[in-house]
């Protein structure tokens, strides 16, 4: 018994120091990639990209269900996008509340005889209709097939344009934003398939009309920790993996992809719980399969701000949800690891994927289990305890102040000293008890999973994005 | 860990572990102190930068006319930075006929040497910066500066000197991005090449014809694509041969150049390339006829909106419905082609223009004339289904309808 408690110990030792050299790696990756992105900002004017016609229009795919509070906002903020050629096509999957009245009374829809081809199979669109005021915004109205990825398929069905961007309904894209986004296109059109961009908590800031007016950390520490946590998986992860075209997601809440491709590989899995994570994998799949030479990137600088969930209830919700969809991801495409043919897909992220994200919270459980037993046998010295604890908190520690860091050096979208001061306060905070209730979350992911429950669990939402003035947003359990 | 057999303990485990604690926290302490030195550093910089730009701005009129030497700003890199930037600003917004003024302080202050200077001599990002504003300065003596750049073996650095190039604006610049593009040694994304060669070839669009005529598949479509955007009447007769080129992208650019040639002989031959095999020439050839004052285009463009691409029709229906021709008239032309798609798409844009209700009305009168075999029961169902209030529904189904 005490030699296992040994072994379990000194594996779980090592599985944290793995992990942790992972992320200091990743860490030094990014901000290797992030200097040098801020290089080509500064000679890359969007004035370029917005002025010339050369410049590939998109369809901006908004799924919308029950969004009546914020709906119009959005539409209208997005409407106001600065990018030349855009098309924005509404989906209302289904709304039980007024969103499609809304819509309706605010853009003058009327139907429109536009011939929509299902090349992608989705439940039946009921009616289609083109706005008088707005002549690039399309609305297509829908019966619920109970996910949001048929709602988005319907929208690919409908686009005209070679690239689809899909954006939440309750998010607010920045200005700028397609602009930046379609920067990393353009400097590789033949390559570049895919682009994700930043995603950034809304809450606590100032926002009007769907308009954010000025950024400011949020106020409740929920909250906070969670904009650690988002700096820490975009700025670093998901810069760093991009970096070796091994990104594994793009974020449902703001991706652009070439539509062409969306197409071939059958648009977004109607019964994938995590469907941003699942196209990624399939569409890495889908170009290894046919030996295409491809990049999906991820660019830090386009920004979507989002509502995170403000209690404690909402959030768990969400991160069970996220982990249920990782599972499911990862279990249908098990066929992908360790195969020759996926190349670092199979035999990188995928593994990654696994133990590291899947098994992290179960590992962890079962070594803090065996921790526990070895000091109630007295098989392990305090000493080390502490030590194991020290390590593990110092490491992670580094890792999001690295991150805060980056965060520093090239956005410093929270310009003041005492926003700064927090960013670094919360750093110190992330890892207890934070941490170990994020892996009980995930853990019941996993249990609902193996159960069979895949429901999404749907919050109510607040409306913060479209509202007037945010000061603590509430929840959306919506964005990974 | 508790047991002295263990072989980690005997590697020296816990020294190990000690060792990885004392890097984070020292590491966390890097960081940290790096971050707070960054802020207060960039806080003092603008700070000075901005005390500094308000005593150029006072003395703006002096460095310009050179009353104040270039030697008494250059020697301060701060003062030479803000100097280069107002200078640059300035020539960027100001009118054709006020840049000599800029130019000539940044030629006697040296600064422009200086910088054409830098552009062979530096390496990375600093070189790349100086080809950007080597670019924004627009002065031709920059361009070999830039065109050398061109052959670097680094990417970023070509697509800086293309920009730089781009920015210059001047068609001297074009002719070696375009020699090198015809000769395929030029490796820059194609979006930046043509933001580039739009900008150089604005006024003097001819420079882009020979190498139209010398160049062959993507790099004569690019090509095309350019000129397609800037071609004016002064190219009417070079146009009407690029209408009939192999390519479609050439073909689709000559239709779209073709709408800023004179009527008589661009309708022709947009007529036929309204009826082209690929979609996106008919595309262009239908926008480019609703620009076009020629009696002739509502026939070509009734049979567009037959088409069986929706954007080709919906082109077509956009033009129909926003001539000045009586709508009725060209209502019952549309039903008389049996096409329900088409006669959606034009009712659908009359409705667009708020004269729907009006058509309609003649809709009642029209089906009494309409042509032996037209399948009216379809028109009012189309009509019903779609546009239909019921008084639409009335208007369009009294006669034969009912």
């Amino acid at each position: 018994m005490i030699r296992f408690l040994e072994i379990s110990n000194e594996s779980l030792f090592f599985f944290y120091l793995i992990s942790n050299v992972i992320n200091l790696a990743l860490l030094i990756v990014a901000i290797y990639k992030n200097t040098i992105h801020r290089y080509r900002l500064e000679s890359l004017r969007l004035e370029g990209i917005r002025s010339s016609p050369f410049t590939p229009p998109i369809s901006l795919l908004v799924p919308a269900r029950n969004e009546e509070k914020c709906i119009v906002d959005n539409v209208n903020s997005l409407l106001r996008l600065d990018y030349p050629q855009l098309e924005v096509i509404v989906v209302n999957d289904a709304s039980s509340d007024r969103t499609m009245g809304e819509l309706s009374d605010n853009f003058g829809l009327h139907r429109s005889p536009i011939l929509y081809i299902a090349e992608i199979e989705t439940a039946p669109v009921t009616a289609i209709y083109r706005s008088a005021a707005h002549q690039q915004l399309l609305v297509l109205d829908k019966k619920s097939a109970g996910c949001k990825a048929d709602a988005i398929n319907a929208g690919i069905n409908a686009a005209s344009s070679p690239y689809v961007c899909v954006v939440d309904a309750d998010s607010i894209l920045e200005k700028d934003s397609l602009s930046r986004i379609m920067a990393g296109i353009i400097s590789d059109p033949e390559r570049v398939v895919a682009v994700g961009g930043i995603v950034r908590i809304l809450n606590g800031s100032i926002v009007e009309g769907a308009e954010l007016k000025e950024v400011r950390l949020p106020r409740t520490h929920i909250e906070m920790l969670q904009v650690i946590e988002y700096l820490r998986a975009f700025l670093v992860g998901r810069e760093a993996w991009a970096a070796f075209n091994l990104l594994p997601i793009i974020s449902g809440a703001f991706g652009i992809f070439r539509r062409d491709l969306l197409l071939k590989i059958g648009g977004f899995r109607a019964d994938a719980v995590g469907e941003d994570f699942d196209l990624i994998v399939r569409l890495h799949r889908y170009l290894h399969d046919h030996k295409i030479d491809y990049h999906i990137n991820f660019i830090p600088d386009p920004t979507c701000w989002t509502e995170a969930p403000s209690d404690y209830t909402s959030l768990a919700r969400q991160r069970a949800r996220w982990h249920k969809g990782l599972l499911d991801t990862l279990w249908s495409t098990r066929d992908m690891l360790f195969r020759t043919r996926y190349g670092r897909v199979g035999w990188i992220i995928l593994p990654y994927m696994w133990l590291f994200e899947c098994f992290s919270p179960v590992l962890e459980l079962f070594g803090y289990f065996t921790i526990i037993l070895a000091i109630v046998l007295g098989a392990l010295s305090q000493r080390f305890f502490i030590q194991f604890l020290l390590f593990g908190y110092a490491f992670a520690t580094l890792i999001s102040v690295g991150s805060v860091l980056l965060e520093e050096m090239n956005y410093r979208r929270y310009a003041s000293w005492r926003e700064a001061t927090w960013l670094l306060v919360y750093c110190l905070f992330e890892h207890i008890p934070y941490r170990q209730m994020t892996i009980a979350w995930r853990l019941r992911g996993i249990w609902e999973y193996l159960r069979g429950d895949l429901s999404w669990h749907q919050v109510t939402r607040t409306g913060a994005a479209g509202g007037a003035a945010v000061q603590s947003a509430g929840a959306t359990g919506k964005k990974r | 860990m508790g047991s002295d057999s263990s072989w980690v303990r005997d590697l020296g485990f816990a020294w190990l572990v000690a060792r990885a604690i004392l890097f984070s926290l020292l590491g966390i302490v890097l960081l940290v102190a790096f971050i707070v030195f960054r802020r207060w550093y960039r806080g003092r910089y603008f700070v000075r930068l901005s005390e500094r730009t308000v005593v150029l701005r006072e003395q703006w009129a002096d460095i310009l006319s050179g009353k104040i030497p270039g030697s008494a700003w250059r020697s301060n890199p701060l003062d030479c930075q803000i100097v280069e930037d107002m200078l640059l600003d300035n020539i960027e917004v100001s009118e054709k006929d006020q840049v000599p003024a800029f130019l000539a302080c940044l030629r006697n202050s040296g600064l422009l040497d200086l910088r054409i200077r830098e552009a062979r001599s530096s390496e990375g990002w600093h070189r790349r910066s100086v080809l950007l504003a080597l670019g924004r300065t627009r002065a031709a003596e920059a361009v070999p500066a830039l065109v050398e750049a061109l052959e670097s073996s680094s990417e970023e650095t070509r697509v800086a000197a293309v920009r730089g190039l781009g920015r210059i604006s001047l068609a001297k610049a074009a002719v070696p991005l375009l020699d090198l593009y015809a000769a395929g040694q030029l490796n820059v994304p194609e979006h930046t090449l043509k933001n580039a060669l739009l900008n150089c070839c604005r006024e003097l669009p001819q420079v882009l014809l020979p190498y139209l005529n010398q160049t062959a598949g993507r790099t004569r479509e690019l090509i095309a694509r350019v000129l397609g955007e800037l071609a004016d009447p002064s190219l009417g007769e070079e146009l009407l041969i690029l209408a009939a080129d192999p390519l479609p992208e050439v073909r689709a650019s000559a239709a779209r150049a073709l709408a800023k040639v004179q009527p008589e002989i661009s309708f022709p031959v947009l007529s036929t390339l309204a009826v082209d095999t690929e979609w996106f020439v008919r595309l262009r050839a239908v926008i480019a006829l609703s620009s076009l004052d020629h009696a002739g285009k509502t026939h070509v463009l009734l049979r567009a909106l037959c088409d069986l691409n929706r954007h080709v029709r919906q082109r077509s229906a956009w033009t129909l419905a926003r001539m000045h021709q009586g709508k009725e008239d060209i209502l019952k032309k549309v039903v008389a082609t049996q096409d329900n798609y088409a006669l959606q798409a034009f009712l659908s844009e009359l409705e667009r223009c708020g004269t729907l209700d009006a058509a309609l009305d003649g809709l009642g009168n029209l089906v009494n004339h309409a042509p032996e075999g037209a399948n009216v029961e379809n028109v009012a169902a189309v009509v019903k289904e779609h546009f239909a209030t019921p008084a639409r529904t009335a208007a369009a189904a009294a006669g034969k309808l009912r």
